[in-house]
């Protein structure tokens, strides 16, 4: 079973025309690379090996990402004070225009321990689905230079939003009692709330990642829709208190960046009993789309960076 | 046949069969590229091209096939754009196959003149992003951290982000790593060209090591006096397709001669 080592396939500017080589059919070159325990290379696995496979990757993911996250502030003098200095920036300008300006404080006894947990918990949503979108089509160079399974770049993504995260919501727990909230044990449901939060994001991020590196257009139209959801899903506004109770608000109040708002809200502010009803909902929202959004990522393994 | 005088050569670690690979490319610029800027208005409209979308087609490689065994060394030569980056990746497992299937034992490690790690990123974490990428544990990176970082010579400057390096520098260091998983296959990119004489003596070395544990190399380069010395086949890539496949010194005299051709 050998190949030809003198081949010259076909003639174009070599010297001198030479016989067609005995070339391996498609079926021959199989049998051989069977013969020879070789892999195929660019084709799926099955879903359960790709789920081991990733999980055998969990160090690329842990040191992609904090090195990611930690890079994400290094570009300037005052490095890492930015990230926090950047969320309490946002909270009091947004404040400025929804509180002084706007006044949407409609419903809410403490307007804003509301609106910094609207603004950083859906801030952390926003930017893991933008950076989830583009998970794979950004980081084309890394694709095209190192072979694992795909699905840790959105794995990753998401990580790297929430280890950015992390100090903005360091803050949050600073702000509240400042706010006037009392201490309760419930504050001890705020990591559950955003474990089921990054579920959330996680399931976003393969769902856009695989959209947008089939058609590259898409990945314009993410950014238009976080903003159209940071207005419907009651970061300044209660959605109760001006979309009423009907099936609108419901909508409104159960679809996933709402819900885990909600869950967040339940948890550190006194105004909001936790119900059963929002942590199921998010708990619910965070297994189903990681679970069927990793299975809709593995069907385009194999395909990512090919364009 | 004539073979590689290596150890093992009856057992094939690359099979590749009619390769296509077809790129995407988006932005491609139309106007003021092709004449149909200066064409009046209703011939433009009538060719066949849509004016809003820019999207365009690129066959990089060709119904490409050949069959590497293992501890052979293959070098690719061919001009600027003929397929041979793309050729490797494909073999590397990076790009999907458009038509064609690809074999390969264990996991090839590619090292390109582009394989631009993370550059924003220190060299430190790229040898630990780039070996755990390779299959290492973060144990063993760090067993290796030492040598990887010796062999590239690159000193203090491994702590400060690669944006920051030569490109010598950056070779120096994709080099150390790639080669510090010891792979099954190592595919090397033009990658030695931008390093000096001593770095190109080392790494000649190491090829020849790594070699010897009956791993494959490929090695691309425009520097025919490279290819004669690290390899003994040779594949000569053309506008897409493998044109010629055998022994160093006859593939690379067909292809001076073709420039000769060329230039007279
Ligand atoms: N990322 C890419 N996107 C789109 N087209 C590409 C891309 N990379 C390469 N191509 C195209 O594929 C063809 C082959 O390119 P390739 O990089 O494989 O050539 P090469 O033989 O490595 O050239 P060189 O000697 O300059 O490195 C070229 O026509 C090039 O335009
Ligand atoms: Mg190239």
């Amino acid at each position: 079973m050998t190949i030809g080592h003198s081949n010259v396939v076909e003639d174009v500017e070599a010297p001198a025309a030479r016989t067609e080589p005995a070339r391996l059919t498609p079926e021959e070159a199989a049998a051989l690379a069977r013969g020879a325990g070789l892999e195929e290379l660019g084709v799926r696995p099955g879903l359960l090996g790709y789920a081991r496979e990733v999980w055998s990757y969990r160090h690329l993911v842990w040191h992609l990402s904090s090195a990611q996250a930690w890079a994400t502030n290094q570009n300037n003098y005052l490095g890492q004070l930015w990230a926090v200095l950047n969320p309490l920036l946002l909270v009091g300008s947004y404040y400025l225009i929804f509180g002084l300006l706007l006044k949407t404080r409609g419903g809410t006894s403490n307007y804003i321990a509301f609106l910094t947990i609207g603004i950083f918990v859906f801030g952390y949503s926003a930017s893991a689905i933008i950076a989830g979108s583009r998970a794979v089509v950004g980081q084309i160079g890394l694709v095209r230079a190192l072979r694992f399974p795909r699905a840790v770049l959105p794995i990753s993504v998401t990580l790297t939003q929430f280890l950015v995260n992390v100090p903005a919501f360091a803050v949050l727990m600073v702000m509240i009692p400042l706010t006037g909230e009392p201490f309760s044990p419930h504050w001890l449901l705020f990591p559950v709330a955003l474990v089921f939060q990054s579920l959330i994001n996680l399931g976003l991020a393969f769902f856009l990642a695989r959209v947008v590196n089939a058609a590259r257009d898409s990945a314009n139209l993410v950014p238009v829709g976080v903003r159209l959801a940071r207005y419907v899903s009651g970061v300044f506004f209660s959605i109760p208190h001006y979309a009423g109770h009907g099936l609108l608000s419901a909508v409104l109040l159960y679809q996933p960046l709402a819900v885990s708002m909600t869950t967040a809200r339940e948890a550190l502010m006194d105004q909001y009993p936790l119900t059963w009803g929002s942590w199921v909902a998010a708990a619910a929202w965070g297994v189903a789309l990681s679970v069927t959004g990793i299975v809709f990522f593995w069907r385009g393994e194999g395909r990512y960076g090919s364009s | 046949m004539e073979a590689a005088d290596v150890a093992d050569t009856t057992s094939p670690s690359v099979v590749c069969s009619g390769l296509d690979i077809v790129y995407t490319v988006f932005g491609a610029k139309q106007k003021g590229t092709d004449t149909g800027g200066e064409l009046p208005l209703v011939e433009r409209l009538l060719t066949k091209r849509n004016p809003v979308s820019s999207v365009r087609k690129v066959h990089a490689v060709k119904d490409v096939s050949f069959v590497v065994n293992h501890g052979e060394a293959v070098g690719i030569i061919g001009r600027n754009g003929s397929g041979k980056s793309t050729l490797l990746r494909a073999v590397a497992g990076l790009m999907p196959p458009t038509n064609g299937r690809v074999w390969a034992s264990g996991r090839p490690s590619l090292l390109g003149v582009n394989a631009v790690l993370l550059t924003g990123l220190t060299g430190a974490k790229n040898v630990m992003i780039g070996g755990l990428a390779l299959g290492l544990t973060p144990r063993q990176v760090r067993e290796r951290y030492d040598d990887i970082v010796d062999f590239s010579g690159i000193g203090d400057f491994v702590n400060l982000p690669m944006s920051a390096y030569s490109s010598g520098m950056g070779a120096r260091l994709r080099f150390a790593i790639s080669t510090a998983a010891a792979p099954d296959i190592l595919m090397i990119d033009e990658a030695l060209a931008t390093g000096d004489a001593e770095f190109q003596a080392r790494s000649r070395d190491r090829i020849a090591e790594i070699r010897r544990d009956a791993s494959t190399v490929f090695l691309v380069s425009h520097s025919n006096a490279a290819i004669r010395e690290s390899c003994d086949r040779v594949l000569w890539m053309e506008q897409g397709r493998l044109v010629m496949d055998g022994p160093t010194d006859e593939v690379v005299r067909a292809y001076e001669q073709s420039h000769r051709k060329a230039t007279a």
